[in-house]
């Protein structure tokens, strides 16, 4: 078992699930601290799920070893797990109300009936459902039903929460409001959450870290600002957010060179003449007009993007994406065919590992 | 929906309505007049209005027994095809896609088979010289024959064959299409297998089971062939005494006779609703 369990409400350690064929999770570790919110983020097949429903119990993992505070869970049912849970299509019992709804996993838990109001009124009081006890599901809009799931499933305090895709069904403006309430209200309760999402801008706005999947593996594990300022592989940098790869050639340790032109790059290691990676976000990149440092480039077309402008770019080894503040209204000038040197800070080009090789 | 769909929707539902109106409606409002007839004894029924069709039978001891006799025969196939049915629709719900489908084809195979070859099937096997009573005979378990035929027990079990297929389809198809995170809700919440088919399972299948328990009753009461051939003449039910009197030419006895059947039928099928609620699952979550 993982060494540092002591803080650590989720533990799970080697695991791997398959389905016929399918490795759907494979050989999965991953640590979450007591009172820490961490998503699965990637693509849909990726495992994300999977790895969620191993958490819950819903699925048997094939290997490996699942704990709950400490306690291994790999042979205990769903039902005597403690975690509450928050489904996509948010599964709300349509035969009872709000309140009945709200309260089952305290009926379930043998709470008397006063004190089973008294928690109730107080999880919809802290979801803003105040008044709407008596309602059936039904009659509640797609976000009311959300609160009420989410109330339902913390009104007993389990030690876990998890949530499977929760925001997903909701509209962009709904969503994004939902978002800044879930983080308010996972830090107030202070309830160790895992969730499970395909938005990357969702998982970085939540989570206290995020662990990105692909093909049933877990490609890298940080906090947000990790993740994507530093991601490890070319699939985290262009899953989280657009970056630039580029090729790149190691002229001496920490100096590489990239289709002609020389950039510092404090990560480069190996021989002179060794191959990288490099990816470089949109927004790192600084256009200068032609003759001074930097890559050779087009500039192909503009797009203006109201709070952002972007400029695609064509260069020797391929195309360029930059991204620029929309600070003063305008393009500065820059108009599509004219030549620019694209450079940009040392810190700023990340080597990753390129997409082919799977994971580490 | 605009006024031209409204209209259109009514459209479809003309000549449907036009055709239960002069079949139905009509014929039973008349059925209800032949009920409040004196009888005659030249004419299928007299000229004066009177109430004594129902009064007599609300009197008559015998027939007092009869309604008891059906209602509880009722109650009890019922009872038994949702014992057996249930499991049996569970089971069946849980099998993927194309067994289900298959098992619940073999389920509606015997229903192609008449109810007179299979009530006659029953006769074979239950009858004195019957399958049951010559095997137990030659294997020394009886010295005489056993009075299997013509008993309450025989038309329930002859009920019971055909009827349990719609019972087992309606819950199955119910259980089927049940969505499973409703259970897995449940799971996360704490409810264990029995507490999550009582407080979740059971209450979401609903529609299925009443309109399940409605087609089992309802073709109960007005089953004929299977309760004369399997019952015989001394476990009657109503519908039994409804063709008697028409055949005596009782008909206003036989129209009152009628009625009752239906307002049992009604008031049942309105217990049953009652019960169930299918209605509060109608319209899901989502």
């Amino acid at each position: 078992m993982n060494a540092s369990t002591g803080e650590a409400d989720v533990v799970l350690s080697r695991v791997r699930k398959s389905f016929g064929a399918v490795v759907a999770v494979d050989d999965v570790s991953l640590s979450i601290a007591r009172g820490s919110i961490v998503s699965l983020l990637g693509p849909s097949g990726c495992g994300k799920t999977t790895t969620l429903r191993l958490v819950a119990g819903f699925e048997r993992p094939d290997a490996g070893e699942v704990s709950i505070r400490g306690a291994r869970v790999n042979d205990v049912p769903p039902y005597r797990r403690d975690f509450g849970m928050v489904f996509q299509s948010y599964a709300l019992f349509p035969h009872l109300t709000v309140a009945d709804n709200v309260g089952f996993g305290l009926r379930m838990r043998h709470v008397p009936r006063e004190e089973r109001r008294r928690l109730v009124a107080e999880a919809l009081a802290l979801v803003k459902l105040e008044g709407f006890a008596d309602r059936q599901p039904r009659q509640l809009s797609g976000g009311q039903q959300q609160r009420v799931a989410l109330a339902r499933a913390i009104v007993f305090k389990p030690a876990v929460l998890l949530l499977d895709e929760p925001l997903g069904a909701l509209d962009k403006m709904l969503r994004e409001e939902m978002q800044v309430e879930l983080r308010q209200l996972q830090q107030r309760l202070a309830i160790t959450t895992v969730f499970v999402t395909h938005d990357q801008e969702e998982a970085l706005t939540l989570s206290d870290r995020v662990a990105v999947m692909r093909g049933g593996r877990i490609e890298q594990v940080g906090a947000p600002r990790e993740i994507y300022e530093r991601p490890a592989t070319e699939f985290v940098a262009g899953f989280l957010g657009a970056s630039n790869f580029l090729d790149a050639e190691v002229a001496e340790p920490g100096r590489v060179r990239v289709g002609g032109a020389g950039f510092d790059v404090p990560g480069a290691a190996g021989v002179p003449g060794t191959r990288l990676r490099l990816a470089v976000r949109p927004e790192r990149v600084v256009l200068s007009p032609d003759g001074g440092e930097g890559l050779e480039a087009t500039l192909r077309d503009v797009i203006f993007r109201g709070s952002t402008v972007h400029f695609y770019l064509e260069s020797a080894i391929g195309p360029l994406l930059a991204y620029r503040q929309n600070e003063d209204g305008g393009d500065r000038g820059l108009r599509p065919g004219q030549r620019v040197r694209c450079s940009w800070s040392p810190g700023s080009a990340v080597v990753v590992a390129p997409l082919g090789d799977a994971t580490r | 929906m605009s006024a031209r769909g409204r209209l259109f929707g009514w459209g479809i539902l003309l000549v449907p309505l036009a055709v239960s109106v002069a079949l139905f409606v009509g014929p039973l409002a008349q059925l209800f007049m032949i009920s409040l007839r004196e009888p005659s004894s030249t004419e299928l029924y007299g000229t004066g209005w009177t109430l004594a069709n129902y009064t007599q039978l609300a009197e008559d001891d015998f027939i007092a027994r009869i309604v008891w006799r059906t209602m509880w025969t009722s109650f009890l196939v019922l009872g038994c095809a949702l014992a057996i049915g249930y499991p049996v629709a569970w089971r069946i719900a849980r099998m993927p896609p194309r067994k289900r489908s298959l098992v619940l084809l073999a389920l509606l195979f015997p229903l192609m088979v008449s109810n007179v070859v299979r009530a006659y099937g029953w006769v074979a096997i239950l009858g004195r010289r019957g399958v049951v009573n010559t095997t137990l005979q030659q294997a020394g378990v009886i010295d005489f024959p056993m009075a299997l035929l013509f008993t309450p027990e025989a038309v329930v079990m002859g009920l019971l064959t055909i009827l349990l297929p719609y019972m087992v389809i309606s819950i199955a198809n119910a259980l089927a299409t049940l969505d499973p995170r409703y259970e897995e809700a449940a799971a996360s919440l704490g409810a264990g297998p029995i507490r999550s088919f009582i407080h979740v399972v059971f209450p979401l299948s609903a529609p299925g089971v009443a309109s399940g328990a409605l087609l089992v009753f309802l073709l109960t009461l007005s089953a004929y062939v299977t309760i004369t051939l399997l019952g015989g003449p001394r476990s009657k039910l109503l519908v039994s005494l409804v063709y008697d009197s028409v055949v005596a030419f009782q008909w206003p006895q036989a129209a009152a006779l009628a009625f009752v059947l239906l307002a049992l039928a009604l008031a049942t099928c309105g217990l049953i609703l009652a019960v169930l609620r299918p209605g509060r699952v109608q319209g899901g979550a989502r």
